[in-house]
């Protein structure tokens, strides 16, 4: 009975917001693309049509906007672009929370066009007030070129991100044009998987908690191994973290800096080890320690990880590995593990793919996969 | 002297005037020859009038006790309290008892689960109780999560204040952490055939 009285009332605010979408014609109500006047890249065309249309809907007190976007961008400037990052913002969730998109290994030559996709989904209480302008703003936060110069305001720190990106892409590209040029064929399918596609990725699902209670029950102390490449300028030497069941919490590493250069940051990955002996990629964390020649330092990670199967299972957490993934000198240099390093970090390849793993490699294997050994090699010389 | 002496509970009688009208006569006529039964009559008579003269004074003191009610139901309802308060003296003794020997028992137990909780309990748990219960309580502010950020069915998302940016990603998409506060999302676009990352970022 009650749904039939409220139905009407909500499916007209649902129509009008609907009408709203529809009466922005380029989006302006829905999404605000901002990118300075003097910007290397800029907007040549957005569509909240592809690829599905934008809509909205209420559902039980919440209106649920689902935004796709398409941005057409043009590289304006004189460099071929490396990557991009765009910081997404929301005015309902500033300053608390925003989101960002990263195309890394783009090439894209001066005067190129090239399309980002944006799909989000919003969802804020109907007794909210509406908030002035556009429900969500788009901008730049940082542009790479392929000289590693870059520009934008870098709020998310994208710059070194994209950075590490660029160098693991050029790694692997390089890795892999020396197995091909080396006819070492099936070394080269069997980094790409056999050009199968991975129906059953090793995945983790996360959450994040800040400023949360410990959970009851006892804290299990889980020792933390360390994985060292034998060219890493710092090196983890061992750690610990308190484990509840599934959550991991005050994660503690020790480093040293072994090199006789000072060290202005570094980034550390973490690998789970569940119940059953397997290993899952969790991430990796920056630290802003800044480590003199032969300094050592631990750093703690704050707040609470939970982790869980994606079918929302939770995951024990049976043991802990962490690396260094990559280390910025204080001089803006960049240090990553070469694929020697990888190679001789360990002997079991299932963790060795994982320590591998890289957003380039897993462009290669899916232009293998489609268009088999010449659209690699066709691809790694356009790239080269 | 006329004829014999009347029976004493004859001159009784006669002094009452209890007597048929002919036997009055017929000792009235004795007595006016007879002064032995004339004195006897005569205290009879006295008697009698000292029993009538104490019956009316005694009636009458029972009359005027009937006729003060205020005064009976005044002693009456005094009677009753006196009764009430003389039974709770009574109960309280008991229940004073019962008190102390419960108080006693629970003080008991009370003493036997300290003991047992301080031999068997691990102190970090009893902190966190402690910590829980004073949070409860509102004696201590655990702060509160600003942002929450973790991974969905569907993307990553990052929720504060009941509202929800969620960063769509196909099935296929690898997720990690990537930060202190922030996770990633990699996979490869179907249409663009790019590698793209998505990430949130809480507070």
């Amino acid at each position: 009975m009650a749904s039939k009285y409220f139905g009407l009332p909500l499916s007209l605010l649902c129509c009008l917001f609907a009408f709203e979408a529809r009466a922005g014609g380029s989006g302006g109500r829905w999404l605000e693309v901002q990118f300075p006047h003097d910007s290397p890249v800029l907007p040549v065309t957005l569509s909240l049509q592809e690829p599905s249309p934008t809509t909205a809907a209420v559902r039980g007190a919440s209106l649920v906007v689902d935004l796709h976007a398409s941005l057409l961008l043009r590289n304006t400037g004189t460099k071929p672009l490396s990557g991009l990052t765009l910081l997404v913002e929301t005015p309902d969730l500033t300053p608390s929370g925003r989101g960002s998109v990263t195309v890394p290994s783009l090439h894209a030559q001066p005067g190129e066009v090239f399309p980002v996709h944006l799909d989000m989904q919003i969802s804020r209480p109907l007794n909210m007030g509406r908030t002035k302008g556009p429900m969500m703003q788009v901008s730049l936060d940082c542009a790479l070129f392929s000289d590693l110069t870059a520009y934008g305001p870098d709020r998310l720190s994208s710059r070194r991100t994209l950075m590490v990106y660029e160098l693991q892409a050029r790694r692997d590209r390089r890795y892999l044009s020396a197995l091909l040029q080396a006819g070492k064929l099936s070394t080269l399918r069997e980094e790409l998987n056999f050009g199968l596609q991975d129906i059953n990725p090793a995945q983790l699902a996360f959450e994040l908690l800040h400023g949360t209670a410990p959970p009851a029950g006892n804290a299990q102390p889980v020792s933390v191994a360390a994985v060292a490449f034998p060219s890493a300028p710092v090196k983890p030497l061992g750690g610990r973290a308190q484990v509840f069941g599934n959550e991991m919490r005050s994660s503690h590493l020790e480093v040293r800096n072994i090199s006789g250069r000072p060290v202005k940051n570094f980034e550390v990955g973490w690998i789970v080890r569940d119940e059953h002996g397997r290993d899952f990629m969790a991430g990796s964390v920056p630290s802003t320690i800044e480590l003199a020649p032969v300094e050592t330092a631990s750093m703690t990670q704050p707040g609470t990880l939970r982790f869980s199967h994606p079918s929302g299972q939770p995951m024990i957490v049976d043991g802990l590995l962490a690396f260094v993934n990559d280390v910025e000198f204080a001089d803006g240099k960049l240090w990553i593990p070469s694929r020697a390093d990888i190679r001789q970090a360990t002997s079991d390849p299932l963790l060795r793919r994982v320590l591998a793993s890289s957003p380039e490699q897993q462009r290669l294997a899916e232009i293998y996969r489609h268009k088999g050994m010449g659209g690699l090699e066709h691809e790694l010389k356009r790239m080269d | 002297m006329s004829g014999p002496h009347p029976a004493p509970e004859v001159l009784a009688l006669a002094a009452r005037g209890d007597l048929p009208f002919f036997v009055r006569l017929r000792l009235r006529s004795h007595l006016m020859r007879c002064a032995v039964c004339e004195h006897a009559m005569t205290q009879f008579a006295a008697a009698a009038a000292e029993l009538r003269r104490e019956a009316a004074t005694e009636t009458l003191t029972a009359f005027e006790a009937i006729a003060d009610w205020n005064r009976l139901e005044r002693e009456m309802l005094g009677n009753i309290v006196v009764g009430v308060a003389a039974a709770r003296c009574i109960e309280n003794v008991g229940r004073k008892r019962r008190w102390l020997s419960t108080a006693a028992i629970v003080t008991a137990l009370a003493a036997l689960f300290i003991g047992g909780w301080m031999t068997h309990i691990p102190r970090e748990e009893t902190n966190q109780l402690v910590s829980k219960l004073s949070h409860f309580a509102g004696l201590r502010n655990t702060p509160r999560s600003a942002s929450v950020v973790r991974t969905t069915a569907t993307g990553i998302a990052v929720r504060s204040h009941g509202v929800t940016l969620t960063i769509l990603h196909p099935s296929s998409a690898v997720v990690s952490v990537s930060g202190n506060s922030s996770v990633a999302a990699r996979y490869v676009d179907e249409d663009t055939g790019q590698v793209t990352i998505t990430s949130v970022y809480g507070q």
